[in-house]
């Protein structure tokens, strides 16, 4: 017992200080959309070699005479085919972990302002979500009431439905580099005393049951979390006969972590936004990386 | 690898089997499934030479007699066949579904390529039934599927008297994503994203299998960095998951210091392949044809730093765990598998290498730098939970030597991968047999007249696996059913698929 405390004493404060920075320079990030114009369908490298056909280009200019892409990062699954093949550096490379959203919508990154309001990079999130507001209340996600009643703590109930990848990295946020209860975010073991439902993986028609049954013990106001593409969309499982096509499929779905798997980063910016305290991540410089030009570039 | 194939009446299997699997030593099932629901089809694995031979056998009016009987391994295979194909095996012990659950109709067979006949025998799919103990005070405990922590859904039902557990039934697929029909529904290039997601915890190792499946098709040799990089990747996954496991192991005892240090150390492991892959999950890397990208000196250099770190730190933490009284009073004479079993149900990977089965595809089956620089088989007599976690150590200390050695031949090479041919060879078998960290994984891949996918088998170490836990766990008391659990650990999604 004494060896392990002086193991522990001697460790170095293993816990990162900044909260939800960027992604490190060795990872690979998820997709960007710039303003860099796009040529169109006759080049379609990247619609072609998405795993997930996650992008559409269409030949129609925008204003600034680009061929319109919309890129679907709740179903990328990261890979980084488009951006590392993408000639005209319309798709780039972020390193942000801030990229949950609250809306499914919000996740279709598109140079078209038509399709989705003004989602190239250039455009700040901050204003987005203003303009949002009333788009939401048509919506049939329901909000959770202002102001938010997990701002100070958010028991959270984890419930798997896919491949543990997702799993393992909710675990990794509460390890001592990550540490997400210092957020007042608890792992809980019973649905009746959460206040969020994660729900990782696609899932699948034989999970359905059981995750509408934790739904329901759960006491209202709830928040849904899903975490991961699967979560979202389904992934590359979408459309196949066991119906794994997402959480939303039956469940209402309050914020949407992209990611195969998300970063820990990135889980916890989506459990700050459901609590409404992503305000606590400091304001950063976007890290974009287009694989056409120099890598690095900060934009 | 190429597999031979044999084809033969399915009156004679059995006995033919017995022949083949009697006459050389350590000769193994790999898999039983079908095509498309009108045949059986037997991999069977030769490691000594490190073969494998593709057995077919038509089945006639749906249905054979279980081959379960004669072979307890068979078990497994037979139910989930019968899930995916409707195919009856007459006198199956424990005929009950695995993955496709009642939610699905009675019918509904995912697999089957061929409707029903008249003449045909068919068991239709009922709710689940399980095998009940009676007696005074036997109780039965139902936990999950949704089960306390975050961790994958599945059930378990355990009839106790008092803490002590008699029996316990499983009953999995609740995360049955319909994986193998995908493999055959989108492009082969693509194929490779659906691999990795059968068990992401495993992306490494499945895309491993999956590149020498499609490799084996078109008989190329891959670059030498590559083969070194591939096995760079699998030894990381390896080294991650067997700290997380061990991790779990103190984590459960109640030692949670220790496992916060472990926790910390994972992620160390998980930086690597991040800097090598760009992932932590090493995804999108081991890819057909090679890797995806070669590291600079400089990276690997910082790898080797990052393997001794991790040794230095590892070693008092695990020593700790090794010497602590109240660690190994958890640990010892828990959660045994005898031997004989373990051989008789056919388990891989430390479960087996925990009884004293002396098997490691690494020192078998080619995959990236192996068999040549396999380590050496580490086994423990035991066949308890100590046991099992000594060989998670041991294997811990051979991977990284294994990195530290192999990084460098990979680094700065020119070429990452070679491209292949945009058309697969029709009406051929290969398959992909790899050494994960948690035991033999197999992929199978079988193209049609057309080129394409006609029929891809995923077999995870944790298929076999299964079955080892409610050996583990009978007689011993409740609180040690997650010890023996993480001591096996097994995977949902890699069984449910």
């Amino acid at each position: 017992m004494l060896k392990l405390f002086t193991h522990l004493i001697t460790q170095k404060r293993a816990t990162i200080a900044q909260i939800c920075p960027p992604l490190p320079e060795t990872a690979r990030g998820l997709p960007a959309i710039t303003t860099q114009p796009c040529s169109g369908s006759e080049c379609n490298a990247c619609a072609q070699l998405c795993p997930t056909d996650a992008i559409a280009i269409n030949d129609e200019k925008n204003e600034s005479g680009s061929a319109k892409v919309a890129l679907d990062l709740g179903a990328c699954i990261g890979c980084g085919l488009c951006f590392q093949n993408c000639p005209t550096g319309t798709i780039a490379e972020t390193l942000s972990t801030r990229n949950a959203t609250k809306r499914r919508e919000d996740l279709i990154l598109t140079n078209d302002k038509a399709l989705n309001g003004d989602k190239a990079l250039n455009s700040d999130k901050a204003s987005k979500n203003d303009n949002a507001a009333p788009k939401e209340s048509q919506s049939t996600v329901p909000t959770a009431p202002t102001p938010n009643p997990f701002d100070r703590s958010l028991y959270v109930r984890v419930v798997s439905t896919g491949c543990s990848a997702c799993d393992l990295e909710l675990g990794a946020s509460g390890n001592p580099i990550f540490d997400i209860e210092r957020f007042g975010v608890h792992i809980v073991a019973s649905p009746r005393y959460a206040d969020a439902l994660l729900v990782t993986g696609p899932v699948g028609k034989s999970m359905q049951p059981a995750l509408l049954s934790c739904y329901k013990a759960m006491a209202e106001p709830r928040v849904v979390v899903a975490v991961g593409t699967c979560a979202i969309s389904g992934g590359v499982h979408r459309g196949g006969y066991a119906q794994a096509n997402g959480v939303d499929s039956i469940l209402p779905v309050d914020v949407y972590i992209p990611g195969c798997p998300p970063d820990p980063w990135q889980i916890i910016y989506g459990a700050l936004l459901g609590m409404g305290r992503e305000g606590l991540c400091q304001p950063e410089k976007e890290i974009v990386r287009m694989h056409n030009q120099t890598p690095g570039l900060t934009k | 690898m190429k597999l031979t194939h044999r084809s033969l009446a399915i009156d004679t299997l059995s006995g033919e089997l017995k022949l083949w699997l009697s006459a050389a030593a350590g000769r193994r099932f790999g898999l039983l499934s079908s095509l498309d629901g009108n045949q059986l089809i037997i991999l069977l694995l030769d490691p000594g030479p490190g073969m494998a031979e593709l057995w077919e056998s038509p089945v006639h009016n749906n249905s054979y007699k279980s081959l379960t009987l004669r072979f307890p391994q068979l078990h497994w295979f037979e139910r989930i066949l019968w899930d995916l194909f409707g195919i009856v095996p007459r006198q199956h012990p424990r005929l009950k579904p695995i993955v496709v659950h009642e939610q699905y109709p009675p019918d509904f067979f995912p697999l089957r390529g061929r409707q029903f006949l008249p003449g045909d025998e068919r068991v239709e799919r009922a709710p689940v039934n399980y095998m009940e103990v009676h007696g005074t005070g036997v109780w039965e405990l139902p936990v999950g599927p949704i089960h306390a922590g975050i961790i994958e859904p599945g059930h378990f039902r355990f009839s106790c008297f008092g803490e002590t557990i008699l029996n316990l039934e499983l009953y999995l697929g609740y995360v049955h994503r319909g994986v193998e029909k995908r493999m055959t529904e989108v492009p082969w290039q693509k194929a490779r994203f659906v691999a990795e997601s059968a068990g992401t915890d495993t992306a490494a190792a499945h895309a491993l299998a999956h590149a020498i499946a499609i490799e084996s098709l078109f008989e190329v040799e891959i670059p030498a960095a590559a083969q070194a990089l591939r096995t760079v990747a699998l030894e990381i996954e390896r080294v991650a998951m067997h700290i997380a496991d061990i991790a779990g192991i103190m984590t459960d005892i109640g030692l949670v210091g220790m496992a916060a240090a472990m926790a910390k150390l994972r992620g160390t492991a998980l930086n690597t392949g991040q800097l090598i892959t760009g992932s932590r999950f090493l995804r999108s890397y081991v890819l057909p044809g090679g890797v995806a990208s070669i590291p600079t000196a400089a990276q690997a250099a910082q790898v080797k730093v990052s393997m001794d770190e991790l040794r230095k730190q590892l070693k008092p933490l695990l020593s700790m765990l090794q010497n602590n009284y109240a660690a190994l009073a958890r640990m010892e004479g828990i959660g045994t598998v005898k031997r004989s079993l373990a051989m008789e149900f056919g388990l891989v990977g430390i479960a087996a290498r925990g009884s004293g089965v002396n098997y490691d595809t690494r020192s078998h089956f080619a995959h990236g730098l192996y068999p040549q620089e396999a380590p050496l088989i580490a086994t423990e007599a035991g066949g308890d939970i100590l046991a099992r976690t000594q060989v998670r150590i041991e294997e811990l200390w051979s991977s990284l030597d294994i990195i530290k050695k192999l990084i460098s031949t990979g680094a700065d090479a020119a070429v990452a991968h070679i491209s292949l041919p945009e058309q697969l060879p029709a009406n051929a078998q290969t398959a992909g047999i790899v050494e994960s960290f948690r035991g033999e994984l197999i992929h199978l891949c079988v193209t049609g007249e057309d080129g394409r996918i006609k029929r891809y088998v995923i077999k995870d170490a944790s298929f076999n696996n299964w079955t080892a836990i409610p050996i583990a766990v009978r007689n011993n008391l409740i609180a040690d059913f997650p010890l023996c659990n993480k001591s096996l650990s097994l995977s949902y999604s890699g069984n449910d698929l």
